[in-house]
C-alpha cells in the first residue's frame, strides 16, 4: 500500500482509539475521575432534571422609574439652593422607550435652569423649555448604558445569589437584549430557587482592619486550604467562609473575621478572584440605613463619583463612626462579598457623603461609579426581573427517556445495518463500519467541546445513523454505474470517490446551514439538536468520504477484478 | 439487484402533481382556519405538569380535588398504558401560572400523601415567552431558506434556488398541515424537525441537482426536461435508498423513542415522504420553467440584436 495510506490509516486509528477511550466514563457510568481522561459528556437539564428559566427585564418600566427618581429629587434641592421650587407636570410615555417628564419652576427659571444642568449632569437631557416649564428625558448615552451594563450586572448578581445555592455547573447567560437564561441542573425546588434570585441583596458597611498586612492574610488562607479547608465548586460560599473563619479562630485578632472579594468568571464559571480581606466582625451600620446613591459628577475636575445620602437617624450613626475612624477604610459588604473598600477622609456630618474613585480614564471612572451605585442603591438586581418561563424536570423522567430512546436508536440502528449489509455486501459491511466510527468520533467531539446532551440532541444523533449512510450510498451508487460502463474495479472505484465528493459535501453544506439557523434560534434542548446535528454533519463528512475511502483503497488494493457492491 | 436502467418519465408526471400539491395544501388551509395549529404549551404560554404515581389512579377523583380547590386546569390527560401518569395543563391569561402550578402541588400532597406521586416535569411559559418562541422559531425557518438559496445560487446557479425553497416551503407546509389535521400538539421540538426537514429535503434535491449540473456540462444544448428526467432516474436508486434508511430510524424512533421524541420523529417521518417527493415533483419542474423563460429571454435578445444589424 502507499506510505500516503499508512498515514491515513495511522491517523484514523489513533482517532477511534481516543475516542473510545474517553468516552468510557459517558457509556459506563463510572467516575471520570477513576479515569485516564477526566471528562464526561454533560447530559442537559431534560436528562439530568433541573430548573430552567428564562428571566426578561422590561425596560420601559426601568426607563420610567429612573426618569422619575431623578426629577424627584429636583424640588428639594431647588429649595435648597434658594428661593425656588418645581412641581411635576405631565408625563408622557408616548414613546414608552424614551419617557419625558415636564416640570414646572416657581422662581427665577435661568437660574433654576442652571443649577438643574449642573446637578443632573449628564444623565438626563432637556427635550423641551417653554415658559415656567421644563421637559427632561434621559440622556441617550445613559439609556445606552443602562442597557448595556443592566444584563450583565443582573447576570453578576444572580451568580453570586447561586454559588449560595451550591450548584455544581450553573449557566447564567444573556440571551437576545433584555433576557437572561438560568439552567440550574439537579436543582428541584424552584421556590427556594426563585426566592434566592429574586431577593434584595444584604449591604452592610464593615471596617477594615489595615495593621494586618496582605501577606499575613493570604498566608492564613493558605494554611487553611493546606488543612483542607478550601473552596469547592458547587460549595455554598458562606459555608467555606464561615469554616474557614472558624478553622483561623485562634490566629485571627479577636473580633474580626475575613472575607473575600471575588470574581468570577463568565465564560468558564471559574473563580478569577479571591482577595482577602481582614473586617470587623461586627457591622456598625447596614445598608437600609441608605436613602439614596447616585452618579454625579465632580464639574470642577470632571471626574465621576458616587454621591450617597443617608436617612435622618442613619446620617447620625454615620456621623458618629465617620469622626470616631477617620483614615480607616470601610468596606462595602454585598451578600458577604467585598465589593469596594473605600477611605474616609473625614468627619461626615448631614447624611451626604461622597465615595470618590481612584485613578483612570473618564469612562472606566464612570462605569465603575455606575456599578457601586447599583450596589448601594438597594444592593438588589440592578433591574426588576420577570420570570417569563420556568421548567422543572425530574431525574426520572430523564433516565427513562434516555433508557427509551436508547433502545430505540440501537434498532433503528440495527435496522439500518441489517438493510445495508443486504444491499451492499461486502461495501455495507464497510458503510456500518464507518457508521459506527462516525457515531463514536461525533460523541467524542460533542464530550471535547463541553456541548450539552439533551433529548433532541439523541435524536440528533439518530437522525445522523439514518443520513449518514446517505454518503456512502451517493459513492457506492456512483462505482455502480462506471462498473455498468464497463469499467476496471479499482478504476471505478477511484472515479465513483472523486464524482462524489462534491454532491456530498453540497448536500452537507446545506444541512449544516439549517442547523445554524436552529442554534441561533433556541437554548435549552432544542439548541441540543442543532449542535449534535452539526456535530453529525462534520463527522459525517470526515468519515463517509475519508473513512470510507480508506477501507476501500484497502479493498480493491492488487488490481482486483471485481467488487462486492 | 437488477441493472436495468430506469427510466421513468418523470417529467409528464409534473402536472398531476403540482394539481395534487396545491389541491392539499388548499384542504390543509381549510382545516387549519377552521381548527387551527394546536400549539404547545412552549408557543401558548400556560403551564404543564406532568406527574406520576405510585398506585393506579383515578383521574375523575383527581379532577374532582382540582376542581374543588379552584386549580385553573384546562386539561387531565392520562399517559401511558398503566395508567400512572398524568398531564395536567393549566391555560389561563390573567391567572398567576406560578400559583396554579404550585397549588397542584398542594392539592396532590393533600390527596395522595406525600412521596406518593413525582412531579416528572413542570413547565411555565408566560405570555412572553410564547410569543418571542414563537417569532424566533419562524424566524429560524426562514432565515434557513434563505441561507439555503444564497448556497444554492452561488454553488450552482441561481435558476437552481426557487425551486428548491419551493420545495422545502411544500415540506414545511405539508408537515404543519399533517399536525393541523391530526390535531397533534406543535411544540418546540417540532419546529427543530421543521428545520432538520428542510435540510434533509434540500440535501436530496442538491444529489438531484448536482447530477443535471454534471449532464448539462456533458450534454450541451440539450433540453432541460431530457436532462431532469435522466437526473432523476440516475440517481433514483440512491434517493430510495437513503429515504429508506431515514426513514426506518425515523420510524422506529417515533414508535419506540418515548414522550418528546415521538412527535420529533413522526414529523420527520412525513418529511422523508414529503422531502422526497418534493424534489422530485416540485424543485424538478420549477428549475425546468424557469430555465424554459432563460431560453426565451436570450432567443428574444438574439432576435432583436439580429434585427439591429440588418437595420
Amino acid at each position: 500500500m502507499a506510505r500516503n495510506w499508512w498515514i491515513r490509516l495511522v491517523f484514523f486509528k489513533i482517532l477511534l482509539a481516543v475516542s473510545v477511550i474517553s468516552l468510557v466514563p459517558s457509556l459506563t457510568g463510572m467516575d471520570p475521575k477513576k479515569w485516564i481522561i477526566e471528562k464526561k459528556i454533560n447530559l442537559g437539564l431534560d436528562l439530568q432534571g433541573g430548573l430552567y428559566m428564562v428571566l426578561g427585564i422590561d425596560f420601559n418600566k426601568v426607563y420610567r422609574d429612573e426618569l422619575i427618581t431623578s426629577v424627584r429629587k429636583a424640588d428639594p434641592f431647588l429649595r435648597q439652593e434658594g428661593a425656588m421650587s418645581a412641581s411635576f407636570g405631565e408625563l408622557d410615555v408616548k414613546d414608552p422607550a424614551d419617557p419625558k417628564q415636564t416640570l414646572i419652576i416657581e422662581g427665577d427659571y435661568a437660574t433654576a435652569i442652571d443649577k438643574l444642568k449642573a446637578y443632573y449632569g449628564y444623565s438626563l437631557r432637556i427635550v423641551k423649555e417653554e415658559g415656567q416649564s421644563v421637559t427632561f428625558g434621559l440622556s441617550r448615552d445613559y439609556l445606552r448604558e443602562m442597557e448595556a451594563t443592566a444584563v450583565e450586572r443582573s447576570i453578576e448578581v444572580i451568580r453570586n445569589r447561586i454559588d449560595e445555592f451550591g450548584v455544581t455547573e450553573p449557566e447564567i447567560m444573556s440571551q437576545g437584549q433584555d433576557r437572561i437564561v438560568v439552567q440550574l441542573p439537579g436543582v428541584k425546588d424552584i421556590t427556594r430557587a426563585k426566592d434566592l434570585i429574586g431577593r434584595t441583596a444584604k449591604l452592610e458597611f464593615r471596617f477594615v482592619n489595615s495593621t494586618v498586612p496582605q501577606a499575613q492574610l493570604e498566608e492564613w488562607v493558605a494554611k487553611a486550604t493546606a488543612a483542607g479547608v478550601k473552596y469547592e465548586k458547587g460549595q455554598r460560599f458562606s459555608e467555606y467562609t464561615d469554616k474557614l473563619n472558624a478553622y483561623l479562630k485562634d490566629d485571627l485578632p479577636k473580633g474580626f473575621l475575613l472575607f473575600f472579594q471575588k470574581e468570577t468568571s463568565k465564560v468558564t464559571n471559574e473563580i478569577t478572584l479571591m482577595q482577602p480581606y481582614l473586617l470587623e466582625e461586627i457591622s456598625p451600620l447596614g445598608g437600609d440605613a441608605l436613602q439614596e446613591a447616585v452618579v454625579r459628577i465632580d464639574q470642577q475636575q470632571n471626574r465621576p463619583y458616587v454621591g450617597i445620602d443617608f436617612k435622618a437617624d442613619g446620617a447620625r450613626v454615620f456621623e458618629d463612626i465617620t469622626g470616631k475612624n477617620v483614615g480607616r477604610l470601610m468596606a462595602i459588604v454585598l451578600d458577604g462579598n467585598v465589593f469596594s473598600a473605600p477611605q474616609i477622609n473625614e468627619k461626615i456630618a448631614g447624611g451626604s457623603a461622597q465615595i470618590t474613585l481612584g485613578a483612570g480614564d473618564y469612562n472606566s471612572l464612570l462605569g465603575e461609579a455606575r456599578d457601586l451605585a447599583l450596589v448601594l442603591r438597594a444592593g438588589a438586581l440592578p433591574v426588576e426581573l420577570e420570570f417569563q418561563e420556568q421548567r422543572v424536570v425530574g431525574p426520572s423522567l430523564g433516565a427513562d427517556a434516555i433508557q427509551k430512546a436508547e433502545v430505540a436508536g440501537l434498532i433503528g440502528a440495527l435496522l439500518v445495518f441489517v438493510f445495508t449489509i443486504f444491499y451492499y455486501k461486502v461495501a455495507g459491511l464497510i458503510a456500518c463500519i464507518t457508521i459506527i466510527s462516525n457515531v463514536i468520533l461525533g460523541m467524542t467531539c460533542l464530550m471535547a467541546l463541553g456541548a450539552t446532551l439533551t433529548l433532541p440532541g439523541i435524536a440528533g444523533i439518530a437522525l445522523t445513523i439514518g443520513m449518514a449512510v446517505d454518503g456512502n450510498i451517493i459513492i457506492y451508487e456512483r462505482i455502480k454505474e462506471e462498473l455498468a460502463k464497463g469499467v476496471v474495479a479499482k478504476e471505478a472505484v477511484a472515479i465513483g470517490f472523486n464524482k462524489a465528493f462534491w454532491t456530498i459535501l453540497d448536500a452537507n453544506l446545506t444541512t449544516a446551514l439549517a442547523g445554524l439557523c436552529l442554534l441561533n434560534f433556541g437554548t435549552g434542548p432544542v439548541r441540543g439538536f442543532a449542535v449534535t446535528l452539526l456535530i453529525g454533519i462534520a463527522s459525517t463528512v470526515y468519515t463517509s468520504y475519508f473513512v470510507t475511502k480508506l477501507m476501500f483503497d484497502w479493498y480493491v488494493r492488487n488490481n482486483r477484478q471485481t467488487v462486492s457492491i | 439487484m437488477s441493472k436495468a436502467k430506469m427510466n421513468i418519465d418523470y417529467v409528464s408526471l409534473f402536472k398531476i402533481c403540482i394539481i395534487s400539491s396545491l389541491v392539499m395544501v388548499g384542504i390543509f388551509l381549510a382545516v387549519f382556519f377552521q381548527k387551527g395549529l394546536n400549539y404547545g404549551v412552549d408557543f401558548r404560554g400556560g403551564a404543564e405538569i406532568q406527574v406520576r404515581f405510585t398506585d393506579t389512579l383515578d383521574t375523575s377523583a383527581l379532577r374532582q380535588a382540582l376542581e374543588a380547590a379552584q386549580v385553573p386546569i384546562s386539561s387531565l390527560q392520562a399517559i401511558g398504558d398503566d395508567n400512572r401518569e398524568v398531564l395536567l395543563k393549566v391555560q389561563s391569561d390573567k391567572e398567576d401560572l406560578n400559583k396554579a402550578s404550585a397549588s397542584v402541588g398542594t392539592v396532590l400532597a393533600q390527596q395522595y400523601g406525600e412521596g406518593k406521586f413525582e412531579i416528572l416535569k413542570n413547565d411555565i411559559v408566560g405570555p412572553k415567552a410564547g410569543a418571542q418562541l414563537r417569532t424566533s422559531g419562524f424566524q429560524a425557518m426562514a432565515w434557513a431558506m434563505l441561507a439555503i438559496m444564497i448556497y444554492l445560487a452561488l454553488r450552482f446557479d441561481y435558476k437552481y434556488a426557487p425551486g428548491a425553497i419551493l420545495a422545502t416551503f411544500h415540506d414545511v407546509i405539508f408537515i404543519v398541515g399533517v399536525f393541523v389535521l391530526t390535531q397533534k400538539e406543535f411544540s418546540l421540538q417540532i419546529v427543530a424537525a421543521l428545520l432538520a426537514v428542510i435540510g434533509y429535503s434540500v440535501n436530496d434535491t442538491v444529489v438531484i441537482y448536482d447530477r443535471v449540473r454534471e449532464l448539462e456540462n456533458e450534454l450541451p444544448g440539450t433540453e432541460m426536461k431530457t436532462i431532469i428526467n435522466r437526473a432523476i432516474n440516475e440517481t433514483m436508486s440512491r434517493t430510495i435508498l437513503t429515504t429508506a434508511t431515514t426513514f426506518m430510524v425515523s420510524m422506529v424512533m417515533w414508535l419506540m423513542g418515548g414522550g418528546v421524541i415521538q412527535d420529533f420523529f413522526f414529523a420527520l417521518c412525513i418529511g422523508c415522504i414529503s422531502g422526497t417527493y418534493s424534489t422530485i415533483f416540485i424543485a424538478s419542474p420549477v428549475t425546468i420553467m424557469i430555465d424554459r423563460m432563460n431560453r426565451k429571454k436570450e432567443e428574444v435578445s438574439v432576435h432583436s440584436t439580429k434585427s439591429a444589424v440588418r437595420g
